[in-house]
């Protein structure tokens, strides 16, 4: 029997992706569904927000910022 | 505007690069935006009356001018043929038969359109005597657009022409003067132009306009402090069309909470938009409630009266190019504001110059316009006719912070570009029919990279259709989904897919069950 799930369908790259999936194994509280190609996944509606936030804090951090140049 | 088969070059053109070399611009890409943004002018109306019960739709259609706006203004082409069509048949037609109109390319089209006209309940199905699924067009609808189209002896729905004795004849470019002065006083107000010194006559703005802003989260009011919010950004770079839709419909939704009847209001905003300019009508028929909506109107400039008291009330082009089909976009209220679209409008409002360095150049002193190029540019010097900056990683990371989008500053630079930035780009060898871009190919690239490197991820809200027990199962709802134009995603494999609306998809899975059984 075909079944109807509310969520959030998520389109990003396979390194975010598997970030997300890192974040869900400490308490499984973001996939609805894992779709299983490389850059899908069904996430709660509700956590958005709080995903944004966090991949936002954690990839400033990694990822090295280029120096804005602001001469004239 | 732009001639049909530059378009479709431009479309092509786009599909060939595939989505991950979208930051890649031609003029294709500007081309895109446009459409972008004329397609959101009808979809925001479109979305909100999707949302109403049928009963409100039962009411509104009672109104010829509501019928006929609807027709004119919310419906793709295919789906116009279809009402036409079907406006004067005395019997439903069988599903089969009008299919067989269209043809079997055009699949998609076709449900699309017939998708519309379902959701706006313009469209209902019934069985024939045959026992055959036949379409036919819903009563108040038909009735009153046959009404609309040959005229009937109660023409108070369409307006009354005021037929007292004008003392003072009000022009239409008085007219537009006013609409753009009421228009860009609303906007100033939210962008708070009063930092950059009001040297011009600011507009008196009403409680209630405020109060409407604050409500649709378009400001938040802090003491005596306005500070504007994301949607507010989003609001203020919007053409002025879809931003006259956006405050309308707060309107109507804030209406009911002080005791409006919702059906009344939105059915009297459809009259004004079959208004003509220029022309002066008759209030002394109006209702209580739409007087009092005319009061509220005309604080935004969209309808013009000499004093509260008078008898006499004009449409402005803010409310007279609501429904109608040609853009608001080429007109003078907004070429004041928004500036000209395309080569073929006045070139003389176009005041923004960019170089391929990143920098600036506005030509302009009107503090609303400073303020809106100072939320994504750093601003470095102002002279009395003219401000300069540079766009930055850092000033575009900002304004994308705050809720714009890349799309939006680039639409917004596009359509005030200065006219010796068109006219070089006219002189330019076009590539294969497509033009050369307005704006320097490298800014517009950046500018959507920086936007990339912020958003990360895409997210569509809706539902996810799985669990079903055979590939055969899973492939019909699937193509139906595609054809009605709600499938994002899907996966054969895994037999699941991934909609924006599941109503008609779950209808289609019921019929699906009831029929096979």
């Amino acid at each position: 029997m075909p079944r109807a799930v509310r969520g959030l369908l998520i389109e990003c790259d396979p390194s975010i992706k598997s970030m997300i999936l890192k974040y869900d194994e400490e308490r499984h509280d973001y996939i609805v569904e894992d779709l299983d190609d490389e850059n899908h996944l069904v996430i709660k509606e509700s956590q958005l927000e709080n995903l944004k936030y966090r991949l936002d804090r954690d990839l400033d951090e990694k990822i090295m910022q280029l120096d804005e140049s602001e001469s004239e | 505007m732009h001639t049909p088969d530059r378009r479709e070059s431009g479309v092509a053109l786009r599909g060939r690069i595939g989505p991950r070399t979208r930051v890649i611009s031609v003029a294709a890409e500007d081309l895109r935006v446009f459409q972008l943004t004329m397609a959101s002018a009808t979809s925001r109306p479109l979305e909100y009356l999707e949302g109403l019960p049928g009963t409100t739709f039962y009411k509104l259609y009672q109104q010829p001018s509501t019928a006929l706006a609807i027709f004119r203004r919310m419906l793709p082409d295919l789906a116009k043929c279809f009402v036409m069509a079907l406006l004067y048949q005395k019997d439903p037609l069988p599903t089969a038969d009008l299919e067989i109109w269209v043809s079997s390319d055009s699949k998609k089209e076709r449900d699309n359109a017939i998708s519309i006209l379902g959701r706006l309940h313009v469209l209902s199905t019934t069985l024939t005597g045959e026992n055959v699924r036949a379409y036919m067009l819903t009563n108040p609808f038909a009735a009153s657009l046959r009404q609309a189209l040959m005229g009937a002896e109660d023409s108070q729905s369409f307006g009354l022409f005021s037929q007292a004795p004008e003392h003072l004849r009000i022009s239409v470019a008085d007219l537009d003067e006013y609409a753009r002065r009421q228009w860009e006083g609303v906007m100033g107000y939210m962008v708070g132009t009063s930092a950059f010194s009001g040297q011009r006559d600011t507009v008196n703005l009403s409680k209630g306009v405020k109060q409407l802003l604050q409500a649709g989260h378009l400001v938040e009011i802090r003491g005596n402090r306005v500070d504007i919010t994301k949607d507010g950004f989003g609001f203020v770079l919007q053409d002025v069309n879809t931003q006259v839709w956006h405050i309308l419909i707060l309107y109507v939704e804030s209406a009911e909470a002080i005791g409006m009847d919702s059906v009344e209001v939105l059915s009297f905003l459809f009259l004004l938009s079959s208004l003509e300019l220029g022309q002066s009508y008759d209030k002394t028929h109006l209702t209580p409630n739409q007087t009092r909506t005319l009061a509220d109107l005309t604080d935004f400039g969209i309808v013009y009266q000499n004093d509260a008291d008078s008898t006499r009330f004009y449409p402005t082009r803010l409310a007279t190019t609501l429904t109608s089909d040609s853009s608001a976009l080429s007109n003078p209220v907004t070429g004041s504001l928004t500036g000209p679209v395309g080569q073929t409008s006045g070139s003389g409002s176009g005041f923004i110059i960019i170089e391929t360095n990143y920098r600036l150049y506005a030509y302009t002193s009107s503090p609303l316009q400073i303020s809106l190029i100072s939320l994504f540019t750093n601003l470095k010097y102002r002279f009395p006719n003219l401000v300069t900056g540079k766009i930055t990683r850092q000033s575009v990371r900002r304004a994308i912070e705050m809720g714009i989008t890349a799309d939006q500053i680039i639409s917004y630079l596009l359509s005030h570009a200065h006219p010796q930035l068109r006219k070089h780009s006219a002189a330019q060898p076009s590539n294969k029919g497509v033009p050369a871009s307005i704006l320097p190919p490298t800014v517009t690239d950046q500018i959507r990279l920086w936007q990339l490197e912020r958003d990360r991820l895409r997210a569509t809200a809706g539902f996810l259709f799985k669990d079903f027990t055979s590939l055969a199962e899973y492939q019909g709802p699937c193509q139906y989904a595609a054809e009605i134009g709600v499938l994002v995603w899907k996966s054969d494999r895994k037999r699941m897919f991934f909609v924006t609306r599941h109503e008609q998809v779950a209808m289609y899975l019921r019929n699906q069950k009831a029929g096979g059984k």
